[in-house]
Protein backbone atom coordinates (compact mmCIF):
# COMPACT_ATOMS: atom_id res chain seq x y z
CA UNK A 1 0.00 0.00 0.00
CA UNK A 2 1.40 3.37 -1.03
CA UNK A 3 0.81 6.25 1.33
CA UNK A 4 1.28 9.92 0.58
CA UNK A 5 2.13 11.63 3.83
CA UNK A 6 1.56 15.35 3.74
CA UNK A 7 4.07 16.71 6.16
CA UNK A 8 3.71 20.24 7.33
CA UNK A 9 3.65 19.64 11.09
CA UNK A 10 7.04 18.01 11.64
CA UNK A 11 6.68 17.22 15.33
CA UNK A 12 4.12 14.46 14.71
CA UNK A 13 5.09 13.27 11.29
CA UNK A 14 8.47 12.08 12.45
CA UNK A 15 6.89 9.43 14.68
CA UNK A 16 4.03 8.59 12.35
CA UNK A 17 6.34 8.09 9.39
CA UNK A 18 8.51 5.75 11.41
CA UNK A 19 5.46 3.80 12.52
CA UNK A 20 4.19 3.51 8.96
CA UNK A 21 7.54 2.32 7.66
CA UNK A 22 7.77 -0.17 10.50
CA UNK A 23 4.36 -1.50 9.51
CA UNK A 24 5.71 -2.13 6.02
CA UNK A 25 4.01 0.66 4.09
CA UNK A 26 5.46 2.42 1.12
CA UNK A 27 5.59 6.01 2.40
CA UNK A 28 6.11 9.03 0.22
CA UNK A 29 6.61 12.21 2.11
CA UNK A 30 5.60 15.63 0.89
CA UNK A 31 6.80 18.67 2.73
CA UNK A 32 4.60 21.70 3.27
CA UNK A 33 4.76 22.98 -0.30
CA UNK A 34 1.28 22.11 -1.45
CA UNK A 35 1.30 24.30 -4.50
CA UNK A 36 1.88 21.41 -6.89
CA UNK A 37 0.02 18.84 -4.82
CA UNK A 38 -2.49 17.94 -7.54
CA UNK A 39 0.30 17.11 -9.97
CA UNK A 40 2.18 15.17 -7.29
CA UNK A 41 -0.87 13.09 -6.46
CA UNK A 42 -1.39 12.38 -10.14
CA UNK A 43 2.24 11.30 -10.49
CA UNK A 44 2.49 9.26 -7.28
CA UNK A 45 -0.98 7.71 -7.39
CA UNK A 46 -1.12 6.93 -3.71
CA UNK A 47 -3.60 4.42 -2.28
CA UNK A 48 -4.19 6.65 0.73
CA UNK A 49 -3.49 10.30 1.44
CA UNK A 50 -2.56 11.03 5.05
CA UNK A 51 -2.46 14.48 6.59
CA UNK A 52 -2.71 16.28 9.92
CA UNK A 53 -5.73 18.13 11.29
CA UNK A 54 -3.37 20.84 12.46
CA UNK A 55 -1.99 21.26 8.98
CA UNK A 56 -1.46 25.01 8.43
CA UNK A 57 -4.80 25.26 6.78
CA UNK A 58 -7.72 23.00 6.19
CA UNK A 59 -7.53 24.27 2.63
CA UNK A 60 -5.06 21.51 1.94
CA UNK A 61 -7.71 18.91 2.41
CA UNK A 62 -10.30 20.88 0.49
CA UNK A 63 -7.88 21.26 -2.34
CA UNK A 64 -7.03 17.58 -2.32
CA UNK A 65 -10.71 16.64 -2.34
CA UNK A 66 -11.33 19.00 -5.21
CA UNK A 67 -8.42 18.12 -7.42
CA UNK A 68 -8.88 14.39 -6.99
CA UNK A 69 -12.60 14.64 -7.71
CA UNK A 70 -12.28 12.70 -10.95
CA UNK A 71 -9.97 10.11 -9.49
CA UNK A 72 -10.61 10.32 -5.78
CA UNK A 73 -8.45 8.71 -3.08
CA UNK A 74 -9.23 7.83 0.48
CA UNK A 75 -8.04 10.56 2.82
CA UNK A 76 -6.97 9.72 6.35
CA UNK A 77 -6.33 12.37 8.97
CA UNK A 78 -4.04 12.04 11.93
CA UNK A 79 -4.81 14.06 14.98
CA UNK A 80 -4.34 14.46 18.68
CA UNK A 81 -7.77 15.95 19.06
CA UNK A 82 -10.40 13.93 20.77
CA UNK A 83 -13.28 16.19 19.98
CA UNK A 84 -15.89 13.99 18.26
CA UNK A 85 -17.47 17.04 16.59
CA UNK A 86 -14.28 17.90 14.77
CA UNK A 87 -14.03 14.31 13.57
CA UNK A 88 -17.65 14.21 12.47
CA UNK A 89 -17.12 17.39 10.51
CA UNK A 90 -14.00 16.03 8.90
CA UNK A 91 -15.72 12.82 7.88
CA UNK A 92 -18.61 14.77 6.38
CA UNK A 93 -16.18 16.74 4.28
CA UNK A 94 -14.61 13.65 2.72
CA UNK A 95 -12.15 12.15 5.22
CA UNK A 96 -12.44 8.37 5.33
CA UNK A 97 -10.87 7.71 8.74
CA UNK A 98 -8.56 9.23 11.28
CA UNK A 99 -5.63 8.10 13.32
CA UNK A 100 -5.18 9.35 16.85
CA UNK A 101 -1.65 10.41 17.46
CA UNK A 102 0.61 8.00 19.23
CA UNK A 103 -1.03 4.90 17.86
CA UNK A 104 1.00 1.70 17.56
CA UNK A 105 2.25 0.60 14.19
CA UNK A 106 0.40 -2.71 14.26
CA UNK A 107 -2.92 -0.92 14.58
CA UNK A 108 -2.40 1.15 11.42
CA UNK A 109 -3.21 -1.59 8.95
CA UNK A 110 -6.79 -2.22 10.13
CA UNK A 111 -7.48 1.52 10.28
CA UNK A 112 -6.24 2.03 6.76
CA UNK A 113 -8.17 -1.04 5.59
CA UNK A 114 -11.35 0.38 7.07
CA UNK A 115 -10.63 3.75 5.48
CA UNK A 116 -10.23 2.17 2.07
CA UNK A 117 -13.28 -0.06 2.38
CA UNK A 118 -15.41 2.84 3.56
CA UNK A 119 -14.07 4.99 0.77
CA UNK A 120 -14.94 2.41 -1.87
CA UNK A 121 -18.47 2.00 -0.53
CA UNK A 122 -18.92 5.76 -0.46
CA UNK A 123 -17.71 6.05 -4.02
CA UNK A 124 -20.08 3.37 -5.25
CA UNK A 125 -23.03 4.92 -3.41
CA UNK A 126 -22.18 8.36 -4.71
CA UNK A 127 -22.01 7.06 -8.29
CA UNK A 128 -25.38 5.33 -7.89
CA UNK A 129 -26.95 8.49 -6.47
CA UNK A 130 -25.49 10.61 -9.23
CA UNK A 131 -26.85 8.19 -11.82
CA UNK A 132 -30.29 8.33 -10.24
CA UNK A 133 -30.31 12.13 -10.22
CA UNK A 134 -29.15 12.24 -13.80
CA UNK A 135 -31.84 9.76 -14.84
CA UNK A 136 -34.53 11.94 -13.31
CA UNK A 137 -33.10 15.08 -14.89
CA UNK A 138 -32.87 13.41 -18.30
CA UNK A 139 -36.38 12.02 -18.02
CA UNK A 140 -37.72 15.50 -17.30
CA UNK A 141 -35.95 16.97 -20.35
CA UNK A 142 -37.17 14.11 -22.57
CA UNK A 143 -40.72 14.57 -21.29
CA UNK A 144 -40.50 18.31 -21.98
CA UNK A 145 -39.24 17.72 -25.53
CA UNK A 146 -41.91 15.10 -26.09
CA UNK A 147 -44.64 17.56 -25.07
CA UNK A 148 -43.24 20.21 -27.43
CA UNK A 149 -43.06 17.75 -30.30
CA UNK A 150 -46.63 16.58 -29.69
CA UNK A 151 -47.80 20.17 -30.12
CA UNK A 152 -45.57 20.91 -33.10
CA UNK A 153 -46.43 17.73 -34.98
CA UNK A 154 -49.92 17.27 -33.59
CA UNK A 155 -49.16 13.68 -32.67
CA UNK A 156 -49.61 11.42 -29.65
CA UNK A 157 -47.09 10.55 -26.97
CA UNK A 158 -45.88 7.33 -28.52
CA UNK A 159 -45.49 8.88 -31.98
CA UNK A 160 -43.46 11.73 -30.46
CA UNK A 161 -41.12 9.25 -28.75
CA UNK A 162 -40.73 7.27 -31.97
CA UNK A 163 -39.94 10.44 -33.97
CA UNK A 164 -37.25 11.48 -31.50
CA UNK A 165 -35.75 8.00 -31.29
CA UNK A 166 -35.61 7.54 -35.06
CA UNK A 167 -33.90 10.90 -35.42
CA UNK A 168 -31.41 10.02 -32.66
CA UNK A 169 -30.64 6.57 -34.05
CA UNK A 170 -30.17 7.78 -37.62
CA UNK A 171 -27.56 10.23 -36.32
CA UNK A 172 -26.00 7.77 -33.88
CA UNK A 173 -27.04 9.96 -30.98
CA UNK A 174 -28.71 9.39 -27.66
CA UNK A 175 -32.35 10.22 -27.10
CA UNK A 176 -31.39 12.93 -24.61
CA UNK A 177 -29.30 14.72 -27.26
CA UNK A 178 -32.24 14.92 -29.64
CA UNK A 179 -34.53 16.00 -26.79
CA UNK A 180 -32.16 18.91 -26.09
CA UNK A 181 -32.17 19.83 -29.79
CA UNK A 182 -35.98 19.87 -29.80
CA UNK A 183 -36.02 22.11 -26.74
CA UNK A 184 -33.46 24.52 -28.25
CA UNK A 185 -35.33 24.68 -31.51
CA UNK A 186 -38.56 25.31 -29.68
CA UNK A 187 -36.99 28.16 -27.74
CA UNK A 188 -35.40 29.59 -30.87
CA UNK A 189 -38.69 29.62 -32.73
CA UNK A 190 -40.52 30.95 -29.67
CA UNK A 191 -43.20 28.31 -29.99
CA UNK B 1 -46.64 3.97 -23.17
CA UNK B 2 -46.02 2.49 -19.77
CA UNK B 3 -43.91 5.38 -18.50
CA UNK B 4 -46.29 6.57 -15.80
CA UNK B 5 -46.66 3.13 -14.26
CA UNK B 6 -42.93 2.67 -14.45
CA UNK B 7 -42.25 5.85 -12.50
CA UNK B 8 -44.51 4.70 -9.70
CA UNK B 9 -42.66 1.43 -9.76
CA UNK B 10 -39.25 3.05 -9.38
CA UNK B 11 -40.22 4.82 -6.19
CA UNK B 12 -42.03 1.81 -4.73
CA UNK B 13 -40.62 -1.25 -3.03
CA UNK B 14 -39.85 -2.82 -6.41
CA UNK B 15 -37.21 -0.14 -7.03
CA UNK B 16 -34.07 -1.63 -8.58
CA UNK B 17 -31.24 -2.30 -6.12
CA UNK B 18 -28.79 -0.77 -8.61
CA UNK B 19 -29.19 2.38 -10.63
CA UNK B 20 -26.24 1.61 -12.91
CA UNK B 21 -25.96 -1.65 -14.82
CA UNK B 22 -22.77 -2.49 -16.71
CA UNK B 23 -23.74 -4.37 -19.85
CA UNK B 24 -21.29 -6.26 -22.05
CA UNK B 25 -21.83 -6.84 -25.74
CA UNK B 26 -19.97 -8.18 -28.74
CA UNK B 27 -19.96 -6.10 -31.94
CA UNK B 28 -22.69 -8.02 -33.76
CA UNK B 29 -25.98 -7.06 -35.39
CA UNK B 30 -27.84 -9.13 -32.81
CA UNK B 31 -26.59 -6.89 -29.96
CA UNK B 32 -28.91 -4.14 -31.28
CA UNK B 33 -31.54 -4.32 -28.54
CA UNK B 34 -28.91 -3.56 -25.87
CA UNK B 35 -27.58 -0.59 -27.82
CA UNK B 36 -31.07 0.75 -28.51
CA UNK B 37 -32.17 0.28 -24.89
CA UNK B 38 -29.08 2.01 -23.50
CA UNK B 39 -29.06 5.00 -25.84
CA UNK B 40 -32.74 5.59 -26.57
CA UNK B 41 -34.10 6.07 -23.08
CA UNK B 42 -35.71 2.65 -22.54
CA UNK B 43 -34.19 2.04 -19.11
CA UNK B 44 -34.55 5.44 -17.38
CA UNK B 45 -38.27 4.94 -16.70
CA UNK B 46 -37.27 1.88 -14.69
CA UNK B 47 -34.63 3.75 -12.71
CA UNK B 48 -31.70 2.23 -14.58
CA UNK B 49 -28.76 3.74 -16.43
CA UNK B 50 -27.21 1.21 -18.79
CA UNK B 51 -23.47 1.49 -19.40
CA UNK B 52 -22.44 -0.37 -22.55
CA UNK B 53 -19.05 -2.10 -22.68
CA UNK B 54 -17.93 -3.53 -26.02
CA UNK B 55 -15.87 -6.69 -25.57
CA UNK B 56 -12.97 -7.84 -27.76
CA UNK B 57 -13.80 -11.56 -27.65
CA UNK B 58 -16.30 -13.99 -26.17
CA UNK B 59 -13.81 -15.27 -23.64
CA UNK B 60 -13.09 -11.71 -22.46
CA UNK B 61 -16.81 -11.11 -22.11
CA UNK B 62 -17.20 -14.36 -20.19
CA UNK B 63 -14.35 -13.51 -17.80
CA UNK B 64 -15.68 -9.99 -17.17
CA UNK B 65 -19.11 -11.40 -16.44
CA UNK B 66 -17.68 -13.81 -13.88
CA UNK B 67 -15.48 -11.24 -12.12
CA UNK B 68 -18.36 -8.75 -11.85
CA UNK B 69 -16.81 -6.16 -14.19
CA UNK B 70 -19.99 -6.71 -16.16
CA UNK B 71 -23.34 -7.13 -14.42
CA UNK B 72 -25.05 -8.73 -17.41
CA UNK B 73 -24.18 -9.40 -21.03
CA UNK B 74 -25.30 -10.20 -24.55
CA UNK B 75 -24.24 -13.84 -24.53
CA UNK B 76 -24.00 -16.91 -26.71
CA UNK B 77 -26.78 -19.18 -25.46
CA UNK B 78 -24.55 -22.23 -25.20
CA UNK B 79 -21.68 -20.30 -23.59
CA UNK B 80 -23.89 -19.75 -20.54
CA UNK B 81 -24.54 -23.50 -20.32
CA UNK B 82 -20.84 -24.15 -20.77
CA UNK B 83 -20.16 -21.90 -17.76
CA UNK B 84 -22.88 -23.60 -15.73
CA UNK B 85 -21.34 -27.00 -16.47
CA UNK B 86 -17.72 -25.86 -16.11
CA UNK B 87 -16.78 -26.62 -19.74
CA UNK B 88 -13.82 -24.92 -21.38
CA UNK B 89 -13.51 -22.15 -18.85
CA UNK B 90 -13.16 -21.58 -15.13
CA UNK B 91 -14.82 -23.84 -12.57
CA UNK B 92 -18.60 -24.31 -12.85
CA UNK B 93 -20.52 -21.15 -11.94
CA UNK B 94 -24.26 -20.91 -11.43
CA UNK B 95 -25.59 -18.82 -14.29
CA UNK B 96 -28.89 -17.15 -15.13
CA UNK B 97 -30.53 -16.65 -18.52
CA UNK B 98 -32.84 -13.66 -18.07
CA UNK B 99 -34.33 -13.60 -21.57
CA UNK B 100 -33.72 -14.39 -25.22
CA UNK B 101 -32.28 -11.47 -27.22
CA UNK B 102 -32.17 -12.85 -30.76
CA UNK B 103 -33.10 -15.77 -33.00
CA UNK B 104 -31.59 -16.65 -36.42
CA UNK B 105 -29.19 -14.44 -38.37
CA UNK B 106 -25.85 -16.28 -38.23
CA UNK B 107 -24.19 -17.78 -41.31
CA UNK B 108 -21.67 -20.34 -42.53
CA UNK B 109 -19.30 -18.80 -45.05
CA UNK B 110 -16.55 -20.07 -47.30
CA UNK B 111 -13.74 -18.20 -49.02
CA UNK B 112 -14.47 -16.79 -52.46
CA UNK B 113 -11.36 -18.59 -53.71
CA UNK B 114 -12.78 -22.02 -52.82
CA UNK B 115 -16.13 -21.02 -54.29
CA UNK B 116 -14.37 -20.10 -57.53
CA UNK B 117 -12.94 -23.63 -57.65
CA UNK B 118 -16.51 -24.92 -57.65
CA UNK B 119 -16.86 -25.54 -53.92
CA UNK B 120 -20.09 -23.62 -53.66
CA UNK B 121 -22.50 -26.15 -52.19
CA UNK B 122 -22.44 -28.41 -49.14
CA UNK B 123 -22.20 -31.44 -51.46
CA UNK B 124 -19.19 -30.01 -53.31
CA UNK B 125 -17.60 -29.25 -49.94
CA UNK B 126 -18.13 -32.85 -48.77
CA UNK B 127 -16.61 -34.17 -52.02
CA UNK B 128 -13.63 -31.86 -51.76
CA UNK B 129 -12.95 -32.90 -48.17
CA UNK B 130 -13.06 -36.60 -49.04
CA UNK B 131 -10.30 -36.30 -51.64
CA UNK B 132 -7.16 -37.83 -50.14
CA UNK B 133 -4.91 -35.13 -51.63
CA UNK B 134 -6.92 -32.30 -50.07
CA UNK B 135 -5.30 -30.90 -46.90
CA UNK B 136 -7.91 -30.43 -44.18
CA UNK B 137 -9.86 -27.18 -44.44
CA UNK B 138 -9.54 -24.70 -41.59
CA UNK B 139 -12.96 -23.57 -40.44
CA UNK B 140 -13.41 -20.98 -37.70
CA UNK B 141 -16.09 -20.49 -35.09
CA UNK B 142 -16.22 -18.15 -32.09
CA UNK B 143 -15.83 -20.27 -28.92
CA UNK B 144 -15.59 -24.03 -28.25
CA UNK B 145 -18.81 -23.89 -26.23
CA UNK B 146 -20.38 -21.23 -28.46
CA UNK B 147 -23.43 -21.45 -30.68
CA UNK B 148 -21.36 -20.99 -33.84
CA UNK B 149 -19.30 -24.09 -33.12
CA UNK B 150 -22.53 -26.03 -32.61
CA UNK B 151 -24.26 -24.68 -35.75
CA UNK B 152 -21.13 -25.43 -37.79
CA UNK B 153 -20.85 -28.96 -36.34
CA UNK B 154 -24.56 -29.63 -36.84
CA UNK B 155 -24.53 -28.45 -40.45
CA UNK B 156 -21.33 -30.27 -41.42
CA UNK B 157 -22.55 -33.50 -39.79
CA UNK B 158 -25.93 -33.23 -41.52
CA UNK B 159 -23.98 -33.05 -44.80
CA UNK B 160 -21.93 -36.15 -43.91
CA UNK B 161 -18.79 -34.28 -42.83
CA UNK B 162 -17.42 -35.13 -39.38
CA UNK B 163 -16.59 -31.74 -37.82
CA UNK B 164 -13.93 -33.15 -35.49
CA UNK B 165 -12.27 -35.57 -37.90
CA UNK B 166 -12.71 -34.28 -41.46
CA UNK B 167 -11.88 -30.60 -40.93
CA UNK B 168 -9.71 -28.49 -38.62
CA UNK B 169 -11.44 -25.88 -36.51
CA UNK B 170 -10.14 -22.67 -34.95
CA UNK B 171 -11.51 -19.97 -32.67
CA UNK B 172 -11.57 -16.39 -33.98
CA UNK B 173 -13.36 -13.36 -32.46
CA UNK B 174 -16.23 -12.26 -34.75
CA UNK B 175 -14.84 -8.87 -35.89
CA UNK B 176 -11.57 -10.52 -36.98
CA UNK B 177 -13.14 -13.21 -39.20
CA UNK B 178 -12.98 -11.17 -42.40
CA UNK B 179 -9.32 -10.24 -41.86
CA UNK B 180 -8.34 -13.87 -41.22
CA UNK B 181 -10.22 -14.90 -44.36
CA UNK B 182 -8.47 -12.17 -46.36
CA UNK B 183 -5.09 -13.35 -45.07
CA UNK B 184 -5.90 -16.93 -46.06
CA UNK B 185 -5.46 -18.23 -42.51
CA UNK B 186 -8.96 -19.72 -42.57
CA UNK B 187 -11.03 -21.27 -45.37
CA UNK B 188 -14.40 -20.45 -43.89
CA UNK B 189 -16.31 -19.66 -40.74
CA UNK B 190 -19.56 -19.61 -38.87
CA UNK B 191 -20.35 -16.26 -37.24
CA UNK B 192 -23.05 -13.71 -36.46
CA UNK B 193 -23.76 -10.84 -38.83
CA UNK B 194 -22.52 -8.48 -40.16
CA UNK B 195 -19.30 -10.49 -40.44
CA UNK B 196 -20.70 -12.86 -43.09
CA UNK B 197 -22.27 -10.12 -45.21
CA UNK B 198 -19.10 -8.02 -44.96
CA UNK B 199 -16.96 -10.79 -46.52
CA UNK B 200 -19.39 -10.90 -49.45
CA UNK B 201 -19.31 -7.08 -49.75
CA UNK B 202 -15.49 -7.27 -50.00
CA UNK B 203 -15.63 -10.12 -52.50
CA UNK B 204 -13.76 -12.38 -50.08
CA UNK B 205 -16.44 -14.89 -49.15
CA UNK B 206 -19.73 -16.55 -49.96
CA UNK B 207 -22.54 -17.71 -47.68
CA UNK B 208 -23.13 -21.45 -48.00
CA UNK B 209 -25.83 -21.66 -45.35
CA UNK B 210 -27.72 -19.48 -42.94
CA UNK B 211 -28.25 -20.87 -39.46
CA UNK B 212 -32.01 -20.40 -39.84
CA UNK B 213 -31.74 -22.99 -42.61
CA UNK B 214 -30.42 -25.41 -39.95
CA UNK B 215 -33.18 -24.59 -37.46
CA UNK B 216 -35.81 -22.01 -38.38
CA UNK B 217 -36.16 -19.57 -35.44
CA UNK B 218 -33.32 -21.15 -33.52
CA UNK B 219 -32.29 -19.72 -30.14
CA UNK B 220 -29.09 -17.67 -30.41
CA UNK B 221 -28.23 -14.83 -28.02
CA UNK B 222 -29.50 -14.34 -24.50
CA UNK B 223 -29.23 -11.73 -21.80
CA UNK B 224 -27.32 -13.49 -19.04
CA UNK B 225 -25.78 -12.81 -15.65
CA UNK B 226 -24.49 -14.91 -12.79
CA UNK B 227 -27.20 -16.51 -10.63
CA UNK B 228 -25.73 -14.56 -7.71
CA UNK B 229 -26.40 -11.25 -9.45
CA UNK B 230 -29.98 -12.23 -10.28
CA UNK B 231 -30.66 -13.42 -6.74
CA UNK B 232 -29.15 -10.35 -5.10
CA UNK B 233 -30.72 -7.89 -7.53
CA UNK B 234 -34.06 -9.32 -8.62
CA UNK B 235 -35.67 -5.91 -9.14
CA UNK B 236 -32.74 -4.74 -11.24
CA UNK B 237 -32.93 -7.93 -13.31
CA UNK B 238 -36.67 -7.48 -13.84
CA UNK B 239 -36.25 -3.81 -14.80
CA UNK B 240 -33.49 -4.76 -17.22
CA UNK B 241 -35.72 -7.35 -18.90
CA UNK B 242 -38.53 -4.77 -19.21
CA UNK B 243 -36.22 -2.20 -20.82
CA UNK B 244 -34.84 -4.76 -23.28
CA UNK B 245 -38.27 -6.18 -24.15
CA UNK B 246 -39.48 -2.67 -24.95
CA UNK B 247 -36.39 -1.86 -27.02
CA UNK B 248 -36.80 -5.17 -28.91
CA UNK B 249 -40.45 -4.42 -29.62
CA UNK B 250 -39.51 -0.94 -30.81
CA UNK B 251 -36.90 -2.25 -33.27
CA UNK B 252 -39.47 -4.50 -34.94
CA UNK B 253 -42.34 -2.01 -34.90
CA UNK B 254 -41.63 -0.76 -38.43
CA UNK B 255 -39.17 -0.98 -41.30
CA UNK B 256 -38.14 2.61 -40.50
CA UNK B 257 -37.25 1.60 -36.97
CA UNK B 258 -35.16 -1.33 -38.25
CA UNK B 259 -33.36 0.97 -40.67
CA UNK B 260 -32.56 3.57 -38.04
CA UNK B 261 -31.44 0.78 -35.69
CA UNK B 262 -29.02 -0.37 -38.39
CA UNK B 263 -27.72 3.22 -38.65
CA UNK B 264 -27.25 3.50 -34.92
CA UNK B 265 -25.43 0.21 -34.38
CA UNK B 266 -23.11 0.70 -37.35
CA UNK B 267 -21.41 3.47 -35.31
CA UNK B 268 -17.77 3.11 -34.33
CA UNK B 269 -18.68 2.78 -30.64
CA UNK B 270 -20.92 -0.20 -31.36
CA UNK B 271 -20.66 -2.74 -34.21
CA UNK B 272 -18.26 -0.51 -36.14
CA UNK B 273 -19.11 -1.85 -39.60
CA UNK B 274 -20.62 -0.27 -42.73
CA UNK B 275 -24.39 0.04 -42.59
CA UNK B 276 -24.49 -1.61 -46.04
CA UNK B 277 -23.26 -4.83 -44.41
CA UNK B 278 -25.75 -4.59 -41.54
CA UNK B 279 -29.06 -3.36 -42.91
CA UNK B 280 -29.97 -5.78 -45.74
CA UNK B 281 -29.79 -9.00 -43.71
CA UNK B 282 -31.46 -7.23 -40.77
CA UNK B 283 -34.38 -6.66 -43.13
CA UNK B 284 -34.21 -10.26 -44.39
CA UNK B 285 -32.71 -9.32 -47.79
CA UNK B 286 -30.05 -11.95 -48.44
CA UNK B 287 -27.51 -12.32 -51.22
CA UNK B 288 -25.06 -15.18 -50.91
CA UNK B 289 -22.21 -13.98 -53.12
CA UNK B 290 -22.97 -16.78 -55.60
CA UNK B 291 -25.61 -14.83 -57.52
CA UNK B 292 -28.59 -15.89 -55.43
CA UNK B 293 -30.91 -13.44 -53.70
CA UNK B 294 -33.92 -14.08 -51.51
CA UNK B 295 -36.21 -12.60 -48.89
CA UNK B 296 -35.65 -14.82 -45.85
CA UNK B 297 -38.73 -16.05 -44.01
CA UNK B 298 -36.75 -16.48 -40.77
CA UNK B 299 -34.42 -13.50 -40.59
CA UNK B 300 -32.72 -12.18 -37.47
CA UNK B 301 -35.45 -11.51 -34.93
CA UNK B 302 -35.39 -9.52 -31.72
CA UNK B 303 -39.00 -9.77 -30.58
CA UNK B 304 -41.61 -11.50 -32.79
CA UNK B 305 -44.33 -10.75 -30.27
CA UNK B 306 -42.21 -12.07 -27.41
CA UNK B 307 -41.54 -15.49 -28.97
CA UNK B 308 -37.85 -14.58 -29.29
CA UNK B 309 -37.52 -13.50 -25.68
CA UNK B 310 -39.14 -16.40 -23.82
CA UNK B 311 -36.39 -18.45 -22.10
CA UNK B 312 -37.79 -21.82 -23.20
CA UNK B 313 -36.46 -24.75 -21.18
CA UNK B 314 -36.15 -26.83 -24.35
CA UNK B 315 -33.87 -24.18 -25.92
CA UNK B 316 -31.42 -24.38 -23.03
CA UNK B 317 -31.59 -28.18 -23.02
CA UNK B 318 -30.79 -28.46 -26.74
CA UNK B 319 -27.35 -26.94 -26.25
CA UNK B 320 -26.60 -29.51 -23.55
CA UNK B 321 -27.59 -32.34 -25.93
CA UNK B 322 -25.03 -31.03 -28.42
CA UNK B 323 -22.31 -30.79 -25.74
CA UNK B 324 -23.08 -34.43 -25.02
CA UNK B 325 -23.16 -35.37 -28.70
CA UNK B 326 -19.74 -33.86 -29.37
CA UNK B 327 -18.13 -35.28 -26.25
CA UNK B 328 -17.75 -32.06 -24.24
CA UNK B 329 -19.96 -33.70 -21.64
CA UNK B 330 -18.87 -37.22 -20.76
CA UNK B 331 -22.15 -38.10 -19.06
CA UNK B 332 -25.75 -37.10 -19.45
CA UNK B 333 -26.42 -34.09 -17.22
CA UNK B 334 -29.78 -33.52 -15.53
CA UNK B 335 -30.96 -31.74 -18.68
CA UNK B 336 -34.31 -30.55 -17.37
CA UNK B 337 -33.14 -29.84 -13.81
CA UNK B 338 -30.25 -27.66 -14.98
CA UNK B 339 -32.40 -25.80 -17.50
CA UNK B 340 -34.94 -25.06 -14.77
CA UNK B 341 -32.20 -23.51 -12.65
CA UNK B 342 -30.60 -21.47 -15.43
CA UNK B 343 -33.68 -20.19 -17.30
CA UNK B 344 -35.23 -17.47 -15.12
CA UNK B 345 -38.81 -18.19 -16.11
CA UNK B 346 -40.51 -16.40 -13.23
CA UNK B 347 -38.41 -13.20 -13.45
CA UNK B 348 -39.09 -13.20 -17.18
CA UNK B 349 -42.83 -13.74 -16.77
CA UNK B 350 -43.13 -10.92 -14.22
CA UNK B 351 -41.21 -8.51 -16.46
CA UNK B 352 -43.10 -9.55 -19.61
CA UNK B 353 -46.41 -8.99 -17.86
CA UNK B 354 -45.31 -5.54 -16.72
CA UNK B 355 -44.29 -4.63 -20.27
CA UNK B 356 -47.44 -6.07 -21.77
CA UNK B 357 -45.63 -8.82 -23.67
CA UNK B 358 -47.42 -12.09 -24.39
CA UNK B 359 -46.11 -15.04 -22.36
CA UNK B 360 -46.37 -18.49 -24.01
CA UNK B 361 -48.11 -21.12 -21.89
CA UNK B 362 -45.61 -23.85 -22.74
CA UNK B 363 -42.04 -23.90 -21.49
CA UNK B 364 -40.99 -26.33 -24.25
CA UNK B 365 -41.27 -25.81 -28.00
CA UNK B 366 -40.91 -28.17 -30.93
CA UNK B 367 -38.82 -27.76 -34.09
CA UNK B 368 -37.70 -29.85 -37.04
CA UNK B 369 -34.06 -29.31 -37.91
CA UNK B 370 -32.48 -29.61 -41.37
CA UNK B 371 -31.66 -33.32 -40.97
CA UNK B 372 -35.34 -34.04 -40.30
CA UNK B 373 -34.87 -34.69 -36.59
CA UNK B 374 -37.49 -33.27 -34.26
CA UNK B 375 -36.42 -31.57 -31.04
CA UNK B 376 -39.15 -31.02 -28.48
CA UNK B 377 -37.25 -31.40 -25.21
CA UNK B 378 -38.91 -34.70 -24.33
CA UNK B 379 -36.01 -37.20 -24.43
CA UNK B 380 -32.77 -35.22 -24.31
CA UNK B 381 -30.51 -38.20 -23.53
CA UNK B 382 -31.98 -40.25 -26.37
CA UNK B 383 -31.82 -37.27 -28.73
CA UNK B 384 -28.14 -36.68 -27.92
CA UNK B 385 -27.39 -40.33 -28.87
CA UNK B 386 -29.56 -40.37 -32.00
CA UNK B 387 -27.07 -38.88 -34.46
CA UNK B 388 -25.11 -41.02 -36.95
CA UNK B 389 -22.15 -38.64 -36.73
CA UNK B 390 -21.04 -37.79 -33.21
CA UNK B 391 -18.14 -37.85 -30.79
CA UNK B 392 -19.86 -39.31 -27.76
CA UNK B 393 -17.33 -39.60 -24.97
CA UNK B 394 -17.27 -43.41 -25.15
CA UNK B 395 -16.47 -43.15 -28.87
CA UNK B 396 -13.86 -40.42 -28.77
CA UNK B 397 -12.84 -37.64 -26.43
CA UNK B 398 -12.92 -34.25 -28.03
CA UNK B 399 -10.15 -31.98 -26.75
CA UNK B 400 -11.57 -28.64 -25.67
CA UNK B 401 -9.87 -26.55 -28.27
Amino acid sequence: MRILLIDDTPKKVGRLKAALLEAGFDVIEESGLTIDLPARIEAIRPDVILFDTQSPSRDVMDQVCLVTRDRPRPIVMFTDEHDPDVMRQAIQSGVSAYIVEGIHAQRLQPILDVAMARFETDQALRAQLQAREQQLAERKRIELAKGMLMKMRDCNEEQAYTLMRRQAMSKQQKLIQVAEQVISMNELLGL
Amino acid sequence: MITNNALAWVSGSDAPERSIVNLGFMPLTDSASLIVAATQGFAQPYGLTLHLHRQPSWSALRDNLLTGELDAAHSLYSMIYGLQLGLGGPSPTDMAVLMGLAQNGQSINLSAALAAEGINTAEALAQCIQQPTQPPLMLAHTLPTGTHALWLYYWLAAKGIHPLEDVTTAVVPPPLMVEHLRAGRIDGYCVGEPWGALAIEHGLGVTLATTQAIWPDHPEKVLACTREFAEQNPNTARALICALLEASRFIEESVENRRSTAQLISGSAYVNAPVTAIEPRMLGHYTNGLGEQWQDEHPLRFFHNGAVNMPYLSDGMWFMTQFRRWGLLRNDPDYLGIARQVQQLSLYAEAAERSGVQIPEQTMRSATLLDGRVWDGQDPAGYARSFPLHALADAMLHPLT
